[in-house]
């Protein structure tokens, strides 16, 4: 007997049980869009999924031999690290595969968001891939504790001491996540416990929900309706496709993690295990986050002590908490994409987040001098550094709107550079000269739609 | 009179579906109550007097001028000033928690994390910190050891 015909009485086997004939004929007729834009924005979602499953499987490994405990957690790794034969290399691809995740994903989320890919009627995709988001940030934190290290205790104490600014319920879920006032090892088992069952199971029923919508829905077509081209069959084409760049993905990581086993050195991306957590002592400077955390980090030490009547770091919670639920609520909020129009006013949302997370995440690093600023000078140098360096991104990223894409809706994202312009080039406090650019974009942006109104012309400016 | 009988079953119908959430509400907090008395960990039962350094804190304190000990069920820092005046300060930073030092050279209580500053009393001298640090009471007793006592200074 062939090999077809196994095949073939196999698969007839299966249908006479389960039906799949339905299920089959569906995914011959499933599609993918073709033509108006690279192709590229398709596979990130894929790509970061291809990281998750590698971060099981890793991680399942990194379980075999890792024990939380006062006593055993940072030494564990050490002897994973040190003596387990591959356990290095076990580590550095859990290490790798974690940060580049969230790099697809963040570019994932950009992608869709610049495209509109969350108009109706995928609303509910959008929310989901940014519950994800969340997740993955979850898995981000919590993971880093795990190895119980000085870095990673002292990011751990200010990452909880956040959550003390919740109103209400503050207190109690900052001793929920610590386990008691202070980051213990109470908090690590904690942690430990969220890493590897609450959060995998979470994350596998929402990306579980997340590929339903889109096997139901297919993916986005682009805004400005079909490009009059044929749509590529997912299966197997983009199927195969997909399956190839996992290979490349498994590729790239494999060799990272060979040749770069603790990490690329850059600030917020290493993970050299350094010396045990010390409760006792006192913390040091350039302690930061991961480098997907930076921006929060550098936004709490923007805010003053006490402001409206509001500790500095009560207030920052509430900024961060109002721009990501504005972040989620887009979909509801970007009326002209609902009405499939160009919406050009929310594709500059999205650059100005783009140098608005930039300009911070840079600065946090402290880009521009060799050792921790300590000095109102130094942190003048690395403002402005971040700001010239942020405004040159920006203005290569114009020159591709403007000639590519034939963008002509810019209000937003230069408010965002003013505003990056203003504190880091003429040294003004970065709150009011974020103040300052907001009003000044709100006005200009109502005035827009105070003329559209008056005049009646309908439809978007462009 | 179809009609009235119609209101009536509405009014039923509401009637038991008020029943019915009420029976859900408090059935899910029969179920979330323990789990979340559960998660909330119990008080530290740190001792409430006072307390004395060990040899190896007062050796540290002598070697660094400060040493952070836990005490009072905090951490406090404990360091010697320039006119060698015992003090004792909570270690934990009013910003974002982490733990603070003494820098001797400076006469200042630093924050590496936020690079927040503060006086030898705990006085927010710059940087974010909202509010001072709490300040405890320090003193060598009779046998040369060092005591820290509950009593905010």
């Amino acid at each position: 007997m062939s090999n077809g015909d196994t095949r073939g009485s196999l698969l007839r086997w299966l249908d006479e049980r389960y039906e799949l004939s339905p299920l089959l004929a569906y995914m011959r007729h499933k599609e993918v869009p073709v033509g108006a834009h690279p192709m590229v924005w398709y596979y990130l979602g894929g790509a970061t999924l291809f990281f998750f499953l590698v971060q099981v499987a890793t991680g399942v490994l990194l379980l075999m031999y890792y024990q939380p405990g006062e006593a055993t957690s940072y030494e564990s790794i050490r002897y994973i690290a040190t003596k387990v034969p591959f356990g290095w290399l076990v580590r550095a691809i859990h290490c790798w595969s974690a940060h580049l995740m969230i790099v697809s994903l963040v570019i994932h989320m950009f992608s869709t968001m610049l495209l509109k890919a969350y108009r109706p009627p995928r609303e509910l995709t959008w929310l989901t891939g940014f519950a994800l988001f969340g997740i993955a940030l979850g898995f981000g934190f919590s993971g880093y504790l795990l190895p119980w290290n000085e870095l990673s205790f002292f990011a751990t104490s200010v990452g909880t001491d956040s959550v003390k600014s919740v109103p209400v319920i503050g207190h109690w879920l900052l001793l929920v996540m610590r386990g008691g006032e202070d980051v213990t090892i109470h908090t690590l088992y904690r942690f430990f416990a969220a890493h590897v069952v609450i959060l995998p199971v979470a994350c596998f029923a929402l990306v579980g929900v997340h590929l339903l919508f889109i096997q139901r829905q297919g993916m986005a077509p682009p805004l400005h309706g079909a490009s009059g081209r044929k749509g590529m069959p997912f299966f197997p084409n983009f199927a195969l496709r997909d399956l190839l760049l996992w290979l490349v993905c498994l590729t790239g990581l494999a060799s990272l993690a060979v040749l770069l086993p603790y990490g690329p050195s850059l600030p917020g991306m290493e993970w050299e295990l350094g010396a045990k957590a010390d409760p006792l002592a006192p913390a040091y400077p350039g302690i930061k986050p991961e480098w997907y955390f930076l921006w929060i980090y550098q936004l709490l030490k923007e805010f003053p002590p006490h402001l409206f009547g509001l500790e500095g770091p009560e207030l920052c919670l509430l900024v961060v908490g109002l721009l990501m639920g504005f972040w989620a609520m887009i979909p509801w909020l970007d009326r002209s994409a609902r009405r499939n129009r160009p919406s050009p006013a929310f594709t500059d949302v999205g650059f100005a987040a783009i140098y608005f997370l930039t300009f911070l995440t840079l600065k946090a690093a402290d880009l521009g001098v060799a050792v921790v600023p300590t000095t109102p000078e130094e942190t003048a140098v690395v403002a402005k550094v971040c700001a010239a360096v942020t405004i040159a991104l920006a203005a290569g990223a114009t020159m591709l709107r403007v000639g590519l894409y034939d963008h002509d809706w810019f209000v937003l994202s230069t408010a965002a550079l003013v505003h990056v312009a203003l504190h880091g080039l003429l040294g003004w406090d970065y709150l009011e000269a974020g103040a300052a650019c907001a009003a000044a974009a709100a006005l200009i942006v109502a005035a827009g739609a105070l003329r559209r109104s008056s005049s009646s012309s309908p439809g978007a400016s462009s | 009179m179809s009609q009235s009988l119609g209101e009536t079953r509405h009014t039923r119908r509401r009637f038991l579906d008020l029943l019915l959430g009420l029976g859900a509400g408090g059935w899910l907090a029969t179920v979330f109550y323990p789990v979340l008395r559960y998660l909330t960990p119990l008080p530290s039962a740190g001792p409430g007097g006072p307390v004395k350094l060990n040899p190896e804190q007062v050796t540290a304190l002598a070697k660094q001028s400060f040493v952070i000990v836990p005490a009072l069920g905090k951490r406090i820092l404990v360091f010697q000033d320039a006119a060698q005046k015992l003090r004792a300060l909570d270690a934990r930073c009013t910003h974002e928690g982490c733990t603070v030092k003494f820098v001797p050279g400076e006469s200042v209580i630093w924050c590496a994390c936020h690079n927040g500053r503060f006086d030898l009393d705990g006085r927010v001298i710059s940087g974010p910190p909202p509010r001072p640090l709490a300040q405890y009471l320090a003193h060598q007793d009779a046998e040369g050891g060092v005591v820290v006592t509950p009593q905010q200074a």
